[in-house]
Formats: structure tokens, sequence, C-alpha cells
């Protein structure tokens, strides 16, 4: 394995764009993880344009009457055709005198013969494009908006899971002894730890709700599967011939594990993220269904999919329908590209 | 159908009826739970004092264990009873053999108990500060790490084998409710002793049924007592339709019918819903998420179901759900933006409370199960005024004018701040979990309609409730379900002193405590009722509290279940119904 | 072989000694107090110190430490904090009825998957191949809530298959009838991910040298899959199960959940609610170890099988 011709075809050549050029003109060959990855690529366009609030800002803006149904369906015949919402009660009649005094009467009785005539009303839409949740929101710019922060999710998270995995990945790696000793342990704590149990742990000490709470917890529990190939790779690297040559042209530690040994182990982690970010996505629904999902200013799939949960059995799938297949299209890119990209950059395992 | 066979009449182990439980239960030794799943499977096994009758509504005191309804004297201080003779309790091996008949004094040392130290009861407070001696007992307990429970004790005497005397520290008409307790159904002591800390999976009682098999938080089953005394079913029906039938079913059988009651732990509610409609169940109340796939708009059964031939049981549960504000001027170091009671700062909390959405808490949250309650005590409890209607209406836009108004002047970014420039931030807190989503959501809303910002505080509900008790939350949507059918057991949750206990919004108001105070000395009747009127006003003026709403109970039947009716006190009402045979066994 | 036993062995203690560390500082420190849960609806301050002086969590933290490493080391977690039940007869109950779905759960799945994995790779690089997994990489995108959901409504209730839920007390009972729907879902949502996963290590072994000196030989390609291929190729996906079932001890709560079934996973949830620290301290060791050993027992199959490989 460890054979002088393998050690040679990997020494670094900087000039060249060798593996990177290679590696696209592999994947350009590869139609389905092309298509893929122009999947992957409009998704992201549209988180772009949700994060900016170009579409969807208004995702929370009660348009439809409650779980109105999409409009291809027509009107829901059996809702009760006005929304019995009104606009405001009838004010209190006063209780029998008890002898109790309201420090607010004066003020009220004054606010309400300013008001006194003035009506406002607002209508609502029967139906809705792809149908309303049970506050009259549309599906479909829940859908967008529940995108972007899934999709935020999962890349800021697996971001954090991987960069994480790598630097602790490259200490353990490339120092061994006591360094590699003591991540091994913190790794072996950490995988010891049912994950469900870890989970609520970190939640539990963050104790917050919200997207840094669901990207730091995913984050901070998923680093161990980079760290053990992370660590790997660097153990094969650090005794090659082209790191002991930048060790004697005077190279740092910190210089040759970032500039030298990386960019040789950057397909292994480049993977890794992309698995991660998929992996993530459906970790969010799990978090959650557990109660530590986003907060309430904001939707995510996984808050759709609980939500949609009993909508379903009243009859009402369109929110099931729209989050399953808005997470299902990009999981399914995500995961074809992922692939695609290990084939072209490690077209050994084809 | 017509030729019930009357004389042959008992406990059929064949009529196993199924249910479910939502949540899973604690256990069964009666000092130690607080769970109402807990509480119903205790309703069965164990024998209180006294109970109430199946049909009379508002709720009826009758006798159970004891003979007759507690002789009262001393102006409410002294409770006497005489217990039924040739109770016995099931067979237990703690027993030796012997047959153990029921005495007075299995009583006593069933409410002694519940201030043991070491039980840690958290029904304690029934007890605590009542019975004359017993706190002083319990003290002792405290120091010297035992508690005596064959000290003597002047709150607790049984003159002979049979009687009971309560001797209270202060007069209280609502004792008789406590001894109608599931709660406060008697124990032997030689079991509770001889199973030492596992007492939750061993209750040996001398209810209508016994513990069969009992796997923890997935399946209880429970078995009729064939020594159980023998209880025929003689109520009177109101005068609703559904009362006669059942009356005209089951008058005069001899109780229990059902031989074997299974309790299932479900949590989910799709779970409960395909078990319910496949007849994997009998009866199912815990479905209100789904309601509108069985109930239609007007509270009926769907043609669909009622075609099966599907019953529909519904009432309103004997509870209140209510929004509170801290009105403490400081939560812990920080100033309270909602506290106090000068006209600012009454002036956001109604504000709050008239911007609430409370009918789309109903509409939409409870799909329409649930009625706005008007009074803090809920219909079906001794106290209630149906005539009373709330003096905080929805009403969004005189909620903007009052803020307007008291200075909370609306920043560019269209959110007000309060009257002496400062930010204002509403903190709201509740659990993480779907079902809060929901309201943290209708609390988003409704404060956006009136510019108030709100933050959201999730945190786990232990926690919750410990900052509450520490007073130390701002707001937050509470539930009481009644312990006993009275008004005290609603009104005390506004009483000062129990601002740290059950008083959550910490309120403190010498008018509304001279009143309740006051109110505690009298027995239901209109001069409490007075009180009670003025007590809501204040509470109203002050604005402390938005009473929300009282969910209704639809209990679905499935067409072989006979005689069951949701009583507003009683949980286990298995006792008196009875199951036909299924079509098609 | 025995001394690298042992020395293994000797490496859990530092291991477990985090674990120990790691979950009494999360739950002992940060999370939440007991108390008030366990004090009812109307607690006192007395009555709060009393359930705290009782549960032990009035003391040092030091000492609480120093209390939970003597349960790890005498296997003794006392009783739980919510119900009084000895946490030995809590893991004792639950472990059955997690087994009784899993173990069916993954040979099903596993056995299943290697005959797809085996397949797609002896056809490797065709459009059934190509096709396949496309199919496995959408199967794998939806969300195991959605599976469940469906299933449970569509196979259970809609075609009536299946029990909707519930759990029974004898053990044919509980497998056949009452696990069968889990088993089902189990075995749909891990299929596509495994097939995928298997199916990449049917490939390295197809592309080693032994394998084209076999074909070399004039081996038929058949032979090769059966004889050489699937018997190397079975070493990873028999450790990946085998590393796998511990986290699935407490990670099938979904399908505990909504089939009712009383495992390991929903009784940690239920702990977790309850701030019932004993169950959970419990079944973190139980789990910890399990997968201590459990890696363990694969690194010596994996040297059993293959004479390569160095223990170290």
């Amino acid at each position: 394995m460890n054979s002088f011709a393998t050690t040679l075809a990997e020494l670094p050549r900087p000039q060249s764009p060798g593996l990177w050029t290679h590696a696209w003109r592999r994947l350009h060959r590869d139609r389905v993880g092309f298509a893929s990855l122009v999947v992957v690529l409009l998704y992201c366009v549209l988180m772009v344009a949700s994060g900016a609030g170009l579409i969807a800002g208004d995702w929370s803006r009660e348009t439809g009457v409650s779980f109105a149904p999409p409009s291809f369906m027509g009107p829901d015949a059996a809702a009760p055709s006005a929304e019995p919402s009104p606009a405001a009660d009838p004010p209190g009649s006063p209780p029998e005198d008890l002898g109790i005094v309201d420090p607010l009467a004066d003020a009220l009785a004054e606010i309400r013969k300013e008001l006194a005539g003035v009506s406002v009303s607002e209508s609502k839409a029967p139906t809705l494009a792809f149908g309303a949740d049970k506050w009259g929101r549309d599906v479909l710019k829940k859908a967008i908006k529940g995108t972007e922060t899934s999709m935020l999710v999962g890349l800021v998270a697996a971001a954090l899971a991987v960069f994480l995995g790598t630097v602790f990945g490259a200490q353990a790696g490339y120092y061994g002894g006591r360094v590699d000793d003591f991540f091994n342990w913190f790794y072996s704590v950490f995988t010891s730890i049912p994950y469900l149990l870890l989970v609520l742990a970190i939640a539990a000490v963050l104790n917050q709700k919200g997207t840094l709470t669901v990207i730091l917890i995913l984050g901070l529990t998923g680093w161990t599967g980079t760290f053990r190939l992370v660590r790997a790779e660097y153990m094969k690297h650090k005794a090659r011939e082209y790191v002991l040559a930048a060790d004697a042209i005077g190279a740092s530690h910190s210089q040759r594990m970032f500039v030298h040994i990386f960019p040789n182990v950057s397909h292994v982690v480049l993977v890794q993220l992309s698995l991660h970010v998929v992996l993530f996505i459906k970790s969010e629904v799990i978090l959650s269904f557990l109660g530590f999902g986003v907060g309430v200013d904001t939707v995510s799939w996984g808050s759709m999919l609980n939500e949609a949960q009993t909508e379903l059995l009243l009859g009402n799938w369109w929110q099931l329908v729209a989050a399953t297949v808005a997470m299902a299209a990009l999981v399914t890119a995500f995961s074809l590209f992922a692939d695609a990209l290990r084939d072209a950059l490690d077209p050994r395992l084809k | 159908m017509l030729a019930v066979p009357m004389a042959s009449d008992a406990a059929d182990p064949g009529k196993i009826l199924h249910v479910t439980f939502q949540a899973a239960e604690t256990g069964f030794d009666p000092a130690r739970v607080s769970d109402y799943y807990s509480g119903t499977v205790i309703e069965a096994i164990f024998d209180p004092l006294l109970t109430y009758d199946y049909l009379a509504r508002p709720a009826k005191l009758v006798p159970n264990a004891a003979e007759s309804l507690p002789v009262i004297s001393d102006h409410a201080r002294i409770y006497s009873l005489r217990i039924r003779k040739g109770i016995t309790f099931t067979p237990d091996p703690a027993f030796k053999g012997k047959e153990r008949e029921l005495t007075a004094a299995d009583y006593a040392y069933s409410i002694k108990r519940f201030l043991d130290p070491r039980i840690r009861s958290p029904y304690a407070f029934l007890f605590q500060g009542k019975i004359v001696g017993l706190d002083e007992l319990a003290l002792r307990a405290k120091t010297s790490g035992r508690f005596d429970y064959d000290a003597k004790l002047a709150g607790l005497e049984t003159p002979d084998r049979y009687t009971l005397r309560i001797r209270l520290k202060q007069p209280d008409f609502n004792f008789s409710h406590v001894l109608a307790l599931s709660l406060v159904g008697a124990v032997a002591r030689e079991a509770i002793e001889a199973y030492g800390d596992d007492t939750h999976s061993h209750p040996v009682g001398t209810g209508p049924y016994r513990l069969k098999s009992y796997t923890r938080s997935s399946k209880i089953v429970l078995e009729a007592n064939p020594g159980y005394r023998g209880k025929i079913w003689d109520f009177a029906p109101g005068n609703d339709a559904r009362g006669r039938e059942i009356a005209d079913r089951m008058k005069g059988r001899k109780l229990p019918l059902i031989g074997r009651v299974e309790i299932s732990i479900m949590e989910e509610t799709q779970s409960r819903w395909l078990a319910f409609q496949g007849a994997e169940t009998d009866m199912e109340y815990q479905l209100s998420e789904v309601a509108p796939t069985f109930m239609t708009e007007d509270g009926g059964l769907r043609p669909e179901f009622a075609r099966r031939g599907i019953k529909l049981d519904r009432s309103i549960d004997p509870e209140i759900i209510y929004l509170y504000f801290n009105t403490q001027e400081r939560i812990g170091d920080q100033p309270n933006p909602l506290g106090g009671f000068s006209k600012e700062r009454i002036a956001l909390r109604r504000a709050i409370a008239m911007a609430y959405k409370v009918d789309d808490q109903i509409r939409i949250i409870r799909k329409g199960q649930a009625v706005r309650a008007q009074y803090p005590i809920p219909p079906g409890v001794a106290g209630h005024d149906p005539s009373y209607r709330s003096g905080i209406p929805y009403d969004p836009r005189s909620a903007n004018a009052l803020l307007d108004r008291f200075g909370y002047k609306p920043g560019p970014d269209g959110y007000r701040s309060q009257p002496d420039g400062k930010p204002l931030v509403i903190r709201y807190s509740s659990t993480p979990s779907e079902r809060d989503r929901q309201f943290d959501e209708l609390m988003k809303r409704s404060l956006e309609s009136i510019g108030v910002r709100l933050a959201i505080h999730k945190d786990r509900f232990p926690e919750l409730i410990k900052l509450e008790n520490e007073c130390r939350l701002m707001m937050r949507t509470a539930p009481w379900i009644a312990d006993y059918p009275d008004g005290d057991n609603f009104m005390q949750l506004l009483y000062g002193p129990n601002a740290g206990q059950s008083n959550n919004a910490c309120y403190r108001s010498p008018e509304y405590d001279e009143r309740y105070e006051r109110s505690r000395l009298l027995p239901d009747g209109p001069e409490r009722n007075r009180l009670y009127r003025e007590m809501t006003r204040l509470v109203e003026v002050d604005t402390v509290w938005l009473l929300i709403e009282s969910r209704y109970r639809n209990t679905l039947l499935q067409p072989w279940v006979v005689g069951y009716t949701k009583h507003p006190v009683l949980n286990s009402e298995w006792l008196y119904m009875d199951l036909e045979p299924r079509p098609g066994n | 072989m025995l001394a690298y036993v042992l020395r293994r062995t000797w490496q859990f203690v530092p291991t477990l000694f985090g674990v120990v560390v790691l979950v009494f500082i999360v739950f002992n420190w940060i999370g939440g107090d007991p108390a008030y849960l366990l004090a009812g609806k109307m607690p006192n301050p007395e009555s709060i110190e009393n359930i705290r002086r009782q549960l032990g969590v009035d003391r040092s933290y030091a000492v609480q430490l120093w209390i939970f490493v003597k349960q790890v080391a005498t296997g003794d977690f006392g009783v739980s904090w919510a119900t009084n039940e000895r946490v030995s007869a809590i893991f004792a109950t639950r472990l059955g009825p997690s087994l009784i779905v899993l173990v069916p759960m993954l040979v099903i799945s596993t056995l299943m998957a290697m005959a797809a994995a085996m397949l797609v790779a002896y056809l490797r690089g065709s459009l059934t191949d190509r096709a396949i997994m496309i199919g496995c990489t959408v199967g794998q995108s939806i969300s195991i809530l959605v599976y469940i959901l469906v299933l449970q409504y569509v196979l259970a209730y809609r075609f009536g298959w299946f029990p909707v839920q519930g759990w029974g007390s004898g053990f044919a009972e509980n497998l056949l009838r009452y696990s069968a729907l889990p088993i089902v879902v189990g075995v749909v949502v891990s299929l596509a991910p495994d097939t995928r996963l298997y199916r990449s290590f049917f490939l390295e072994e197809i592309n080693q040298d032994y394998v084209r000196t076999a074909r070399a030989k004039g081996m038929s390609e058949a032979r090769v899959m059966w004889v050489h291929v699937l018997r190397n190729a079975a070493i990873p996906i028999v450790t990946n199960v085998m590393i796998q079932l511990p986290g699935l001890l407490a990670g099938a709560f979904l399908i505990e959940r909504f089939f009712s079934i009383p495992g390991i996973g929903r009784e940690v949830i239920l702990a977790v609610e309850r701030s019932d620290f004993p169950v959970i301290k419990a079944v973190t060791i139980y789990v910890a170890i399990a997968t201590m050993v459990l890696n363990l027992l694969a690194d010596l199959l994996y040297k059993a099988v293959d004479p390569r490989v160095q223990l170290k």
C-alpha cells in the first residue's frame, strides 16, 4: 500500500492544476452528479434570495383562512364560510357594581368613544397556491423560508462539525503520542455516550432556543466521524517525503499541518462536509420532534413536519407534502452530488 | 337485550376494557403521587371515606367506606366518621394469609403518611397546617429522622375500631372534599411496611380493582377485586336523556361489572386515534388535536361515526387555563416592566390581556373544543357564577390606544418602549414542545398587534416550575385543575401568602387577601359567592390574570360501552360501567 | 491476544471516567432540579428542602460525583427519583422489548441490504445500478418521521395488516404481532442507506488485487462474488451492525413512542423530561459500556477473520 510509487504520485505539485481540474472534468462528465449540482445551486440561490428578503419575506403574514386548501382543490366546502374572527369583542358589560373602581375606567371610556364607528375588517383568501397552515400562512412561502433555515442549519453545522473534526484529527494524527492519546480519549468518550443523550445534554447546557442552538447541537456532536478519517490521513501523510522536506526547509508545525498536508487531505474533508450537510438537515427534523428546533420567529422543515403530524389526520396533507418534497429534493440532490464529488476526487473507488 | 340477568351479575373476567393514558404514570402509592394518571388507577384500587354520586351534577358527596357523611361539629372543626364493618383488603403476602379488615386506624395512618418527610408527598398541602398536632409530629420526624406513627394525636383519634374523629385547627367547610379524594384512600400499614421503597408497584387496597400486572410506563392491567364489598348501582339521573338512559341500563346491578381493565400508555396522538378507530381501544378522550375529524362544529358527533354506533360523551373539565402576569416590581434583580400597580403598569397588562387572541386559541389550537373562561371558578365547581362576564374583552384597537395614552411610544421599528424611554421587552415562558410552540406563535402574533416586543423563554418543565415558585417568570400560560369541586381550590391561587406555592402571579393585594380569609370561614352560599365576585373583580381591575378557557372533554365510546358519563371529579368511571359483547364475538 | 483484550479493557477505565464526568457536569450542574417537579402542585420551601435532602442533591458536587463513581463501580444506581423503582429493574424490563424490535430489524435489513448491495455491485456501472442507487438516495432523503406517520396510517389503519400499536406479555405475541410493523418501518428506513454503504464495501473488495487474481485465474464472476467478495465484504458489514446496536438502543425512541413499545429510548426521553437523574446515569453508563465492548468485539472479529490485521 505504502509503496514508493503511490507516494511519488501524491507528491504536491503546487503549480499544476492536477487534481481539482481533473475532478471538475470528471464531475462534468457525470450527468447525474452535474444535474444534482445544478439543483443544489438552485437551492442555494433560493436560500440567499430568501435570506435577503427577496422572496417569502412575508411568510408570516396570515393571508388565507386557517387550513385554506391548495388552489387546485378549491375552497373547503365544509369550512365555515365566514371566518368567525371578530376584530374585537363587544366591550365587556360591566359586571354588577361591586364597589371596586377600575383605575383605567375613564381612559377606556374615552378610547371607546373615540373608536366608536371606526370599523376595520380584513378579508382572507379561501384558498392559497399550495394551501395554508393553521394560522392561514402560505405553506409555499413557509417551505421557502424553511429551505433557508434548514439549509443554513445544515451548511453551518456541517462546517462547524467538519472544522472541529479536521482540527482535532490533524492535531491527533500529526503530533501522535500524548496529543493523540488525549484526542482519542475525547473521541471515545463522545462516541460512547448515546447520541440522543448527548443531544439532550448539549441542549440542556445551551438552554436556549433558536437556530444557533440547533447549529451548535449538531456541530458539537457531529465531529467524530471526520475526526477519525482526518486523523488517519494525517498519520499517513506526516511521514511522507514532502512533509519531511518541508521540515527540512524550516516550516513550522502548523505550516506543515495546514499548508502542506491539508491540501492533500482536503478531498476527504470536502466529501465529509457534503455528507454532513445531508445528515444534519435530516437531524434537524428529529431535534424539532424533541422540542429543540428553531425558534418561533422562523420556520424550518423540521418545524413544519412536526406541525404537520396531526394535520395529516385532519386531512390537511399539504404542509407535510410541501416540507417532505422540498427536503427530499435537496437531500437527494446533495447526496448524489456528494457521491459524484467523491468519485471525481477519488477515482480509484469507482 | 331486555332480559338482562340481574341476579348473576358479577364482574365478568371476559369483559375487558381497553383504555389509554397519554403520559406515563408515576406509580400507585397514594401518598407519593400527584399526576392525573396515577391518581386514576389509585382511585380504582383504594377506597376513600367518601366519594361522589355518579350522576348528580354539580358533584354531590356520598359516603363510600364511611357509613354516612361526616358529622361536622364545633363550627366545622370536628369531623366524625364511622367506617363500614366487614370491608377487607385484597389478600396479600404482607397479611400472612389472614383476612385483613379495614378500620378507622387505617385512615388515620394513611393521612399521617402525607406529612411523613420520608414520603415527601406532593399532596402534603392537603393536611399541612390543618390537623391538630400533625404538623408538630412531622416537625419532630424531621429532626429525629423517623415519623412516629404510634404517637397519640389529638387531631386524629380512633375512639373505637370503626370511628375516626378528625380535629381541625381552623374551621374548614371543605374538608369533606379532601376526605373524598382518591389519594386519601386507605392503605394497610403492614403492606406499606412490607414493600418499603417499592410501594408504587404493590398497591394493596379495598377498592373495586386490584393490580394484576404492571409494566411501568407501558401497560397497567387491573382486575376486579373478587372480595369487593359489592356496591349496587343506585343513582338518580338528572334531567337529561343520557343520564336516564344510563340509569335504565345500570340500575340495581352489582358492581363492578367489568372484569379487567387494560391501560396502555400511548404518547402519540396518531397512535391513539388509529387505535380507537381500529377498535383496539374502547374509549378515548385524548384526541382534541384531531377533534374536527369526528366532531361537528356544533359539538355533535359526525354522522359517519354516529352511524357506526360510536357514542360521544361531552362535558367541560373542571379547570381553568389562564395567562398570568408577575405583579412584582422586580424579578430577581431586574426591574419587571409588567409589575406593580401604577396606572401605566396596569394599562400595559390590560393591553396585553385585551390583545391576546383568545378566540384563536380556542378555534385554532383547541380546534373549538374549549369555552372562554369568564370566572376563575369553572363550571361544575361550587362557587361558579354563570352570569359573570369578564371585564377584559378582546379588543386590540383599544389596547393600542391605551398604550398610546399611557406613554408607551412606538419606535421607528414599530415596537413600543416604556414610558421612561427604556426598551420594552415582555418575556413569555413555555416548555420546548410542539404543543407549546403553538402558544408561542399565538402570543407573538398577539403582541405584534400592539407593537410590544416579545422574548420567548424556553425551559424544561421542572425548571419553569422552579423559577415560577421563586416569582421569577414574567408571564406564562398555566392550567389549574380542580383537586376537589369547591371554589376555594381556585381562589387560593391569588392569595398573597400562597406566593411561592400556587400563587404564580405573586399577587399580593390586601383587599383580596382580607376577603379570601373571610371566605375561608364561610360555607358555600350567597355570602361567600358575593366575596368571590368581589375578588374576581379585584383581579380584573388589577389585571393579574387573563382568564382564557376551560376545555371540553370529548370522550368517544365504542358501541359496546355502556353506562359511561364523565364525572367532574372522579376519574376512573370503570366501576360504574359495563361492556356488551362486541359484534362478531 | 489475551494481553490485547486486557489492555483494551483497561482502556475502558479512562473513557468511562470521561463519560461519568461529562454526564455528571451536564445533568447535575446545569441540568434540572427535580425537587420542584416532585413537590407537586403546592410546593413550599420546606418540602423542597426535604426532597433535596432525600435525593442527596443538596450535598457538595464532589460528594455527589464520588457517589456516582461508586455507583458505576458497583453497578447499583439506586432507585428512580420519579417512581422509586430500582434503576436496574427499569433497565432489565426495557431491554427485552428494545431487543425484540431491534435484533430482527437489524438482521432483516442487513440481509436485504447485503443482497441488494451485492446485486448492484455485481451490475456496477449499469443502468440498474444507477437507478437503484438513485432510488436509495431518494428513499434516504425522506425523514423517518414521515415514514412512521405514513406507514402506520396506511399499513396498520387503512389496510389493517398490523395492529396500530401495542405490546403484550408473551414473547411470540410481541415478536410476531406487535413488533412486525415497527420492524417493517425500521427496515424500510435503514434499507436505503445500508444498501449504499454496503455497495461501497463490496466495491472496495472488488477492486482488490486478490479479486483480479481470481478473475485472472479464470474464476467466473459469480463465483468471485459469492466466494471471495462476499466473505470479505461481510466483515465490515457485520462490524458495522455491531457498532450500531448500542446507539440504536437509545436511538429508536421515535419508533418506540409511535408504536407504544416499552423500550429504552422511550424511557430515556421520559427520564430527561422528569429530570430523573439515576435513570439517565444508568442508561448512559450501560450504553457506553456496551459501545466499548462491542467495539472491542468488532476488532477481535476483524482479527479472527483476517489474520493480516494487526492488533495494536
